[in-house]
């Protein structure tokens, strides 16, 4: 019996190897399971993301098509009512359309303007405040903030679990059909970051497949003038922390950056976000207080809320012609990707 | 020798014969140099000679506030033995001490064979950890020692109530966390040996560490729980705090070759 006593203990070391290495990122060394890999598009002329977001999370189709139903499933949220997908709408750039704040769990409001997501693999960090530092961490802030899917993570895997269909699942995606929170996180990002957006007129224009119109031709010569410094191209953002002139929300008394190193000097400072797709993601900055690009420009030349930690290139007022307002304007259009809105690879499955 | 003595013990062990050839094999081929030997800590929460006992005991800290406590965990992870010159570090070991789970006090590991003059590990979890995205095990966020709005985990955590606090419900919360810049609290504890220790390979030698609460409030710091009961972002206080806890461990004794 002693020696069966070896054997169990054996066995269970063996199990405890396999549990390792998942844990460390290779789950595909389980015999027999060769899912379908796919590649992060990164299109002609864009730099190379900053570090690799799939480097322990191979991205395959079948991790993409798990992390594409969750992103769509209200059942990741306390009442059903709010998947991922109920603040990041499609036709939205993935933002939440026509919404200063948006609508979470229990009629209670958002605290921030719902970020579009594209391009997500070129971010060092996520959030308007760069809290969350990797992609597959992201979800946890939603799910568990109680104005928003207000849900734990306990419930989420046991309704998973239960489900018909996303063990399988999870069996296609990872090996097995075990559902755990990495899991998810994984597919999840395997999702998110794979929503890649390059195909606005001005990607066209930069491929020698179209040509600006003048008023287009016009704008983007101002944009590379008077915007690029904090939204250079290709991504249309430096993803940096700045004040851009936003005075504190009485009422949110958001102070951004802040909120996560602690320091002074970063007070007020939040993302920059990128244009691309701005037709469809108004209202605009973190609290979403500006409706129309218009606004946003006027905020520029005459809006700028001076304070100690201003962004040093806003410490002069931007001044926009009526002409050139209408010029820039045109110019933010001609990066809406309306291909990219429509795909019907990052639909609702 | 062994193997037909197996296999004559029918059909039930058949599956277990072949594993256990498997071992045969690995030990002949390891016995020429040395099998590991396996280190169990097991670690005792206590407020001085006292046995922490969750809920239900009161405490007084070294400012006279008296306490009760809920919740107490932290990492240990990253385990070394200190031996002439260098670290013998055991890589991939993370522990949650979690004192609702009592299966979680005891961290086994197997380590070389040789002699040691110290324990040491990391009190937390590493920063390469902290912004590797979603892990599992011990790690996972659901066991509640992660911040979701600002990544990274808390490293150690206690909680409780006290008649000295002045929050809701006399309660008192320390998550202490931060992971890089002046806001790093990952502590690396050094436990010496009285002598040097000898672990002899294939036998189990447990050392019992003893971790005293009360270290939290005093040591280099002073941290009154009246003047402090909310400790839970990164920052100063967080890491000061964890300056304190480093403190809170000796090893009460140590048992070679105990089974």
């Amino acid at each position: 019996m002693k020696k069966l006593w070896v054997i169990l203990l054996l066995v269970a070391g063996a199990i405890g190897t396999f549990s390792w290495d998942e844990a460390g990122g290779h789950p595909h060394k389980t015999p027999h399971f060769h899912p379908t890999p796919l590649k992060l598009t990164i299109p002609r002329g864009w730099p190379q993301p900053p570090t690799n977001i799939f480097a322990h999370n191979p991205l395959t189709e079948e991790g993409f098509q798990l992390g594409r139903k969750l992103f769509y499933d209200g059942r990741l949220s306390r009442d059903g009512n709010f998947p991922c997908a109920s603040c990041h709408e499609q036709f939205a750039a993935f933002a939440t359309y026509d919404h200063d704040l948006s609508h979470g769990f229990n009629n209670q409001f958002t605290t921030r303007n719902a970020p579009p997501l594209f391009n997500l693999a070129w971010a060092r960090s996520y959030n308007w405040d760069g809290g969350v530092n990797h992609l597959e961490l992201q979800p946890l802030v939603p799910i568990t903030a109680p104005n928003e899917m207000a849900e734990t993570l306990d419930s989420v895997l046991a309704r998973l679990r239960k489900d018909p269909v996303y063990p399988r699942m999870f069996k296609a995606a990872f090996g097995t059909p075990i559902i755990n929170s990495q899991r998810m996180l994984k597919a999840l990002a395997q999702f998110v970051g794979s929503l890649v957006s390059y195909n606005s007129k001005y990607d066209k224009v930069m491929r020698g497949e179209a040509t600006f119109n003048s008023a287009e031709a016009r704008g983007y010569a101002l944009y590379k003038a008077r915007c690029s410094t904090c939204h250079p191209e290709p991504l249309f953002t430096d993803y940096s922390y700045r004040n851009d002139g936003l005075s504190l929300n009485p009422y949110l008394k958001d102070v951004g950056r802040m909120r996560i190193t602690g320091d002074p000097a970063d007070s007020l400072k939040f993302k920059v976000p990128s244009l691309r797709n701005l037709s469809v993601t108004f209202p605009y900055t973190h609290d979403g207080r500006l409706y129309s690009l218009y606004n946003v420009i006027d905020h520029y030349s005459k809006g700028i809320h001076v304070g100690p930690t201003l962004d040093s290139s806003l410490r002069k007022a931007v001044p926009f012609t009526e002409q050139e307002k209408d010029d820039i304007v045109y110019f933010l259009h001609a990066l809406n990707d309306t291909t990219f809105e429509k795909d019907k690879r990052y639909a609702q499955p | 020798m062994m193997k037909p003595k197996v296999f004559n013990r029918g059909k039930a062990f058949l599956l277990a014969a072949v594993v256990f050839t498997g071992l045969s094999f690995k030990e002949a081929r390891t016995k020429t140099t040395q099998d590991p030997a396996t280190l169990r800590i097991v670690f005792s929460n206590k407020v001085g000679a006292r046995d922490l006992v969750l809920r239900d005991s009161t405490y007084e800290n070294p400012f006279g506030e008296s306490y009760t406590v809920t919740r107490f965990r932290y990492y240990v992870t990253d385990i070394f033995l200190g031996t002439t010159g260098r670290q013998e570090r055991i890589r991939h070991t993370y522990f949650l001490i979690d004192q609702g789970i009592p299966a979680s006090w005891v961290a086994e590991v197997k380590i070389p064979a040789g002699s040691y003059h110290s324990l040491g590990f990391l009190l937390g979890v590493d920063s390469l950890l902290n912004v590797s995205g979603a892990q599992t095990g011990v790690l996972d966020p659901m066991r509640d020692m992660f911040w979701t709005w600002n990544s990274g985990y808390v490293m150690a955590k206690m909680e409780g109530n006290s008649p000295a606090s002045t929050q809701v419900n006399q309660k008192f919360e320390y998550h202490i966390g931060g992971y890089s810049g002046p806001h790093k609290v990952l502590q690396t504890i050094r436990l010496p040996f009285d002598k040097v220790q000898e672990f002899h390979g294939g036998e189990t030698c447990t050392i019992y560490v003893d971790a005293d609460l009360n270290a939290w409030w005093k040591s280099v710091h002073e941290f009154r729980i009246s003047e402090h009961p909310v400790i839970t972002t990164p920052g100063l206080l967080a890491r000061e705090m964890s300056e304190n806890y480093a403190h809170m461990f000796h090893i009460d004794k140590i048992v070679p070759d105990s089974h």
